[in-house]
């Protein structure tokens, strides 16, 4: 019998027989929304477990991007991402490389920023893939550029202001231009790419194909305005009074969250994307032997796994509540565990401990679990009389990263340090003016803030449309 | 029954209470801190400041809460408090029938 | 050991062994099993047989004994928990002491969780056979004593289950008290606006039968009130209950004058917090009884202080009285009905769906609230953020059911009750644009596809997929669901008025505490385990306590009614008769042997053994002892003969299972209501474990002494279960501590001696958990594997002197 199967193991066929097919993986899949739902994890998992051996020149395979959003609501706790990898690294095995040369080809025509998303997202070398293999989706994935037109003429006046270029931004822009708007994209920093620059080490995303995708960008004739911070540089209402039709703020959430306990400004506390930051920028950073992470996010799983790299002896990360709360990419967990970063769970700093200026430990309150709170996941609630005592050379502070709001304007509403948009068209409260990527959701990953950058373009244009025909009636 | 009540109920603003205006005649005070002991709302604190006797009396910290159930009237030795309905607002609450 | 006169006669033993069809046949090898067992001592006839537990099987042992002159019965077949009571019955009609008949378990313990090795399922089977064979030819002739039965009724809960079966029994002349912890009764049904399939209205049909309880002069009802403790045993409960004061006389004309001044305004429980209700209060309409209450929680007058007279003055009656005191009653009753009913899901966990973030997301008991036109809207169906009437409304099914992340199981009512609430919004605004977003439509009853048939007619729209996120446009408060439309493998984007979630029905906050006043078993999902799934639905497992309504497991009304009777009648059943027999398994005292320690009387959790010192006696109350064993477990010197489970019986057992290949044995220890029935369990659900275990059947854990243990280490078994209820739900109260006890005292003997002492291990499993026993013994599969023959060697001449 084709169910009795051995590539997928027993346990994970016997949790998934309880598929009731409610469709809330698709639903909650940027991917199936990018490709129209030609990718649907739902019908795809039912495939396999009908017929796990067909399924393995699928294609389908491959279009997972990691987000783990499917697993974060499935009723049933299913993991798709990690069956699906069970049966990529077979047909890896196998030879069978079908799957993934057609997968490439729909990314290369469907996916914006494709090959960054190959680095970040799709992680075909997790499935034990070949490095030339890998070259050659590469390859194909660039000849998008030459198969397009080289630079599209405006074939609209109005002009489009996105401010920040990360994923979101950068997605924005392509299609925006694409449609034929003049788009002028603001950069605080000296060079463009957002936290795909400042936050993803070299060897999740060469620098390379990042500067590629840009150059490519111009080409298209959208204007780079880097080392301009608005705000600062140039004022949020003077876009807005003077060239600009609409506003595409995404700006992402670089504004890391502090402890607030005491010891904080010691030396050897570090935040977590400066730390990134710095290392990135290749700048020496001197860790010591013991490293402390506070935090369970993405963040922090990459601070931990770069400070290993960057010559740590020990790295441990001190997450408040217990492995099923934690937010990071399972995959990634996994991946930081096997490197030696250990995790302690249930703790919490309660006061960072210091020697003339520098860090020597920190003071930690073991946690309970108690009620859920707003997020709806348990509350962490410190033990009294639980402390105790864990040295370190350095604190990498990663609570979690809010955006940057205060250049806005009053009447863009925000909340907790995210911009404020209706979910279906990116508009936030003021007109003309959409948000997207990390500054909306909070820290999430490439893919998602692929898609808000696709919607905000589909939106803008919209928008604009909308706008030029009332004024056209008008006269 | 268990469930978490969070809602606003539909029908609090026509079966709201009347709101309460709190007069303390702090000279009369005596200091003696019954109206705050025994206010069931916990309405009242002591104040910082002196009256001519020399005591600290009552002050209120938040009167909106207040029941107007009239006890600090009741116990006050010195007839120094009273609580009387706040005149000009809605006060539909109590004539309501079902 | 005690030389027992009683078996004077030479022991000639019948030996029945059962196919049960293809059950133990198909895996066992019976003719094997039954020629095994014609070559054991004393045994005269050995037979199979397809089926021995019908007439034909009966009958046949009932020749056998009186034409063979048998006079001992084993039956090889069934969980003794099954078919027991029907064979001892046979052999009473033939004549034979029934107390001298006794089962082995090669069903349940053998053929169905050793499904796939035939060789080793045979060989336990005729050790199961052989032990039972040695145990029986000790077995000594009982006469059983009679006690008599209180007839008046316990029903806790006063829901409509509760109601059902308090006035049912009633109506047949016995005394009820019905015991319900809110200040009405009504339960949720009370909330609820119509009924399926027929809509009728539900306080319409249920305010005569609460009335009827108010008034039925058979039915003491005790409303505000919990229980508290509960002692005694089938046919003489004795309950205490606590009656909280309502501060409110019967006087009370229920005019709402007292309501009316007060000056506490809170949400009203009753309407889910869409209406408010004062800290003087009836909490509906149609309340029984209809006196007030006074929520001492909220109002005014503290302890000990009147802040507040404003009620005492409005009411002309001068029926509030705060001096009212909480009261202990303490009711002695013969049977107890358990109807405590079930908590709705609280769907905040959901973050996606956005309950209490977004004020148009409704769960569906406020829903209920809200059409009702005793209800905080008059019956108009109005979203909380503005209260118009929504133009289009959402459904979402299995919010909490059918989920790992709310309940695993499905809550059964919400699918028709989606039906019933869109036909009610069809009936009265037509014009609502209606979707129901579902994964599976289960309208499996009388009359309920008609309705599902009638819903889709009126143009409700089903579509099968549920929504992956419920999102709020700010400005109009309307929300967007999207989702997959699974059937046409395309996502939907559906932008609604209100959203109403049908959330789940879970097990009430309550029952872990009704849980431990009857010693009842709760399934994984956490409702109450029934006696027998199929043949005593309506029996809990402790005699004379019965299950009705959603606290068993989640139903609709008509069920829980039915069920309901069904309890009133088994409890009625009970109290006709009059009388109950207490099983003959106390204990005699052996007064040559006795020193007179009193330790027997310090572990009895009954209270049941005296201690005379002076006169060197040592008597048992036998209406008082229930049995467990403990005292005979404790005492040193042998001085307590535990009927049928003797010390002698015990070990012969031990003796026959260890004849061979002990070292590769597992002898576990197993009590009759927990760990035993689990076992049972893991066969009724076919969980396969090794079959290296051989299972000994105590009535409760404290019964196994030590020397049990020690014997079977001595013999060279290779390790030792002992298992029983888990803490705080022994069925002997807290016998299961002195369980404990002794196994810690064996362990740092173990210790001592130099013996591994994971050879011996303890395990809690309730009657459900027939997988943690299966996981336990395929655990010591490791120590039994790494044992060597000279540990076997060290424990046997360790344990041995004694």
């Amino acid at each position: 019998m084709r169910l009795e199967s051995t590539l997928i193991p027993k346990k994970i066929r016997e949790s998934a027989k309880y598929c009731h097919e409610c469709g809330i993986c698709t639903a909650s899949c940027p991917m199936a929304e990018l490709l129209f739902t030609q990718y649907n994890p739902r019908s795809l998992l039912q495939a396999i477990f009908i017929d796990p051996e067909k399924m393995l020149v699928e294609d389908s395979l491959w279009l997972c991007a990691w987000c783990y959003k499917c697993f974060n609501r499935c009723p049933q706790g299913l993991k798709p991402p990690e069956i699906f990898q069970l049966l990529k690294t077979k047909a890896v095995k196998r030879g069978l490389f079908k799957g993934f040369k057609e997968a490439v080809k729909k990314i290369r025509n469907s996916i914006p920023l494709p090959v960054i998303c190959l680095y970040t997202c799709f992680h075909p070398e997790r499935a034990e893939m070949d490095s030339k293999l890998f070259a050659e989706a590469l390859e194909e994935l660039n000849t998008r550029r030459k198969l397009k037109k080289r630079k599209k003429t405006a074939i609209h006046k109005e002009k489009v202001a996105v401010i920040g270029s990360g994923p979101a931004g950068l997605t924005a822009a392509f299609d925006l231009a694409e449609m034929g708007y003049p788009v002028t994209m603001f950069e605080a920093l000296n060079e463009a790419g957002g936290m795909l620059r400042k936050g993803m080490p070299e060897y999740r995303l060469p620098r390379k194909a990042l500067r590629d995708e840009i150059r490519y960008l111009k080409t298209l004739g959208v204007k780079i305005k880097t080392k301009t911070r608005v705000g600062k540089d140039v004022s949020f209402n003077d876009l807005w009074r003077n060239e600009f039709k609409a506003l595409f703020i995404a700006v992402g959430a670089h504004k890391s969250r502090e402890l607030g306990i005491e010891g904080e400004g010691l030396e050897g506390v570090v935040d977590a994307l400066d730390f990134l930051w710095k290392v990135n920028m290749k700048r020496e950073v001197n860790l010591g032997y013991k490293v402390g992470v506070v935090g369970g996010g993405n963040v922090a799983i990459d601070a931990a796994r770069i400070a290993l790299h960057q010559g740590a002896k020990e790295v441990m990360i001190l997450y408040r509540r217990s492995r099923e709360e934690m937010p990071a990419n399972p995959w990634e967990i996994i991946e930081a565990e096997k490197e030696g970063v250990s995790i302690e769970f249930l703790v919490v700093p309660k006061k960072i401990m210091g020697q003339k200026g520098r860090i020597t430990g920190v003071e930690c309150f073991k946690t309970q679990l108690g009620e859920p709170d707003e997020t709806g996941r348990r509350r962490p609630i410190p033990v009294p009389g639980s402390e105790f005592f864990l040295e370190f050379d350095t604190i990498i502070v990663a609570i979690g990263e809010i955006a940057e709001t205060t250049f806005l304007p009053a009447e863009v509403e925000t909340y907790k340090g995210k911009i404020l948009v209706d979910p279906i068209n990116m508009k936030t409260s003021m007109k003309g003016v959409f948000a997207g990527g990390d500054a909306v959701t909070g820290p999430a990953t490439v893919i998602e803030a692929i898609l808000a950058g696709k919607k905000a373009a589909f939106s803008i244009d919209q928008y604009l449309t909308e706008t030029k025909n009332r004024e056209d009636t008008a006269w | 029954m268990p469930q978490k009540l969070w809602r606003e109920p539909l029908d609090a603003q026509k079966t709201k209470l009347p709101k309460a205006e709190i007069c303390i005649i702090t000279d009369l005070c005596k200091g003696c801190g019954f109206c705050i002991e025994f206010c069931p709302k916990n309405v009242l604190e002591q104040s910082e400041q002196l009256n001519k006797k020399g005591k600290h009396p009552p002050e209120v910290t938040d009167e909106s809460s207040c029941a107007l159930c009239g006890f600090c009237t009741a116990i006050c030795p010195e007839f120094a408090i009273f609580v009387v309905e706040k005149k000009g607002e809605n006060n539909v609450g109590n004539e309501e029938k079902e | 050991m005690v030389d027992r006169e009683s078996s004077k006669e030479e022991p000639r033993i019948g030996v029945y062994i059962c196919h049960c069809g293809l059950n133990i046949a198909g895996t066992v090898d019976v003719e094997e099993v039954t020629r095994f067992a014609s070559t054991l001592p004393n045994v005269i006839i050995s037979k199979d047989n397809r089926y021995t537990c019908s007439d034909q099987g009966q009958q046949l042992i009932k020749n056998d004994i009186k034409e063979n002159n048998l006079n001992r019965i084993v039956v090889a077949s069934c969980s003794p928990r099954l078919h027991e009571p029907t064979f001892r019955k046979a052999c009473e009609e033939a004549g034979l002491n029934k107390y001298l008949f006794e089962m082995a378990n090669i069903r349940e313990h053998c053929s169905w969780v050793h499904l796939n090795d035939k060789i080793e399922a045979t060989q336990k089977a005729k050790d199961l056979v052989k032990a039972a064979v040695a145990k029986v030819a000790l077995l000594e002739p009982a006469i059983e004593a009679e006690v008599p039965i209180t007839r008046k009724t316990l029903v806790i809960g006063g829901g409509i289950a509760g109601i059902q079966a308090a006035l049912d029994l009633a109506d047949t002349g016995y005394e009820v008290y019905l015991v319900e912890r809110e200040a009405s009764i009504g339960g949720r049904m009370a909330q609820i606006d119509k009924t399926f399939p027929t809509m009728d209205c539900s306080i319409c049909i249920l305010a005569p039968k609460m009335s009827d309880v108010g008034h039925h002069p058979n039915i003491t009802l005790l409303t505000n009130s919990e229980v508290k403790e509960v002692r005694g045993y089938i046919g003489n409960f004795k309950v205490k209950v606590l009656k909280k004061p309502r501060y409110v006389t019967d006087d009370c004309s229920a005019c709402n004058e007292c309501s009316e001044v007060c000056p506490v305004n809170i949400p009203n429980e009753f309407d889910v917090g869409l209406a408010t209700r004062r800290a003087i209060y009836t909490p509906f309409a149609q309340a029984v009884p209809s006196t007030y209450v006074v929520d001492k929680e909220v109002c005014l007058n503290k302890e000990g202080i009147m802040a507040c007279d404003k009620c005492i003055i409005a009411c002309e009656r001068q029926a509030i009285n705060f001096d009212m005191e909480p009261e202990t009653l303490e009711l002695e009753v013969g049977t107890i009905i358990v109807a405590t009913g079930a908590d709705v899901y609280d769907p905040s966990a959901l973050l996606n769906y956005g309950y209490t973030r977004y004020l148009n997301v409704i769960t569906s008991l406020e829903f209920e609230r809200l059409i009702n036109a005793g209800g905080p809207s008059g019956g108009s169906l109005i979203r909380p953020s503005d209260m118009k009437i929504p133009e289009s409304v959402a459904f979402i099914q299995c919010v909490g059911s059918r989920s790992e992340k709310g309940n695993p199981y499905c809550s059964n009512v919400c699918c028709m009750n989606t039906i019933k609430d869109s036909l009610l919004i069809k009936e009265h605004w037509p014009r609502v644009q209606i979707y129901v977003f579902y994964v599976d439509m289960r309208t499996f009853g009388k009359g309920f596809e008609d309705l599902y048939r009638r819903a889709k007619e009126k143009g409700v729209i089903f579509i099968r997929g549920l929504p992956a996120e419920v999102v709020e446009e700010r400005k109009t408060r309307n929300l967007w669901l999207t989702g997959e439309n699974t059937l046409q493998n395309k996502l939907y984007k559906v932008n609604v008025d209100m959203v109403i979630l049908s959330v789940g029905i879970q097990p009430c906050q309550d029952s872990e505490a009704i849980q431990r006043f009857f010693t009842l078993s709760r399934t994984n999902d956490g409702f109450f385990m029934e006696a027998h799934p199929k043949l005593r639905p309506v029996d809990a497992p402790t005699g004379g306590v019965f299950l009705a309504g959603c606290a068993e497991s989640p139903k609709d009304i008509k069920d829980s009614v039915t069920q309901a009777s069904a309890a009133a009648a088994r409890a009625g059943i009970l109290m006709a008769q009059g009388k109950v027999t207490v099983e003959a398994i106390t204990p005699k005292p052996i007064p040559e042997n006795c020193r007179v320690c009193g330790l027997c009387a310090q572990v009895c959790p009954y209270n049941a053994i005296i201690v005379d010192k002076e006169n060197k006696l040592v008597e048992v109350i036998e209406a008082a002892c229930a049995g467990c064993g403990t005292c005979g477990a404790e005492c040193q010197f042998g001085a307590l003969h535990m009927r049928h489970f003797t010390d002698d019986q015990i070990m012969t057992q031990i003796d026959a299972l260890t004849e061979d290949d002990a070292s590769k044995k597992i002898i576990a220890f197993c009590c009759n209501w927990c760990a035993y029935a689990g076992a049972d369990f893991a066969g009724v659900s076919r969980i396969q474990y090794p079959p290296n275990v051989r299972i000994i059947r105590t009535m409760c854990s404290g019964r196994i002494s030590s020397k049990f243990i020690e014997h079977a280490l001595s013999r060279g078994a290779g390790a030792v279960l002992v298992a029983g209820c888990h803490p705080g739900d022994c069925h002997y109260i807290g016998a299961n501590y002195q369980t404990k006890k002794r196994v810690e005292r064996l362990w740092k003997k173990m210790e001592r001696l130099g013996v591994n002492k994971s050879r011996l291990q303890l395990l809690w499993a309730s009657a459900a958990e027939g997988e943690r026993i299966a996981s336990k013994i395929n655990e010591m599969q490791v120590t039994l594997k790494g044992l060597t023959t000279k540990e076997v060697e060290k424990a046997r001449e360790a344990f041995s002197d004694n």
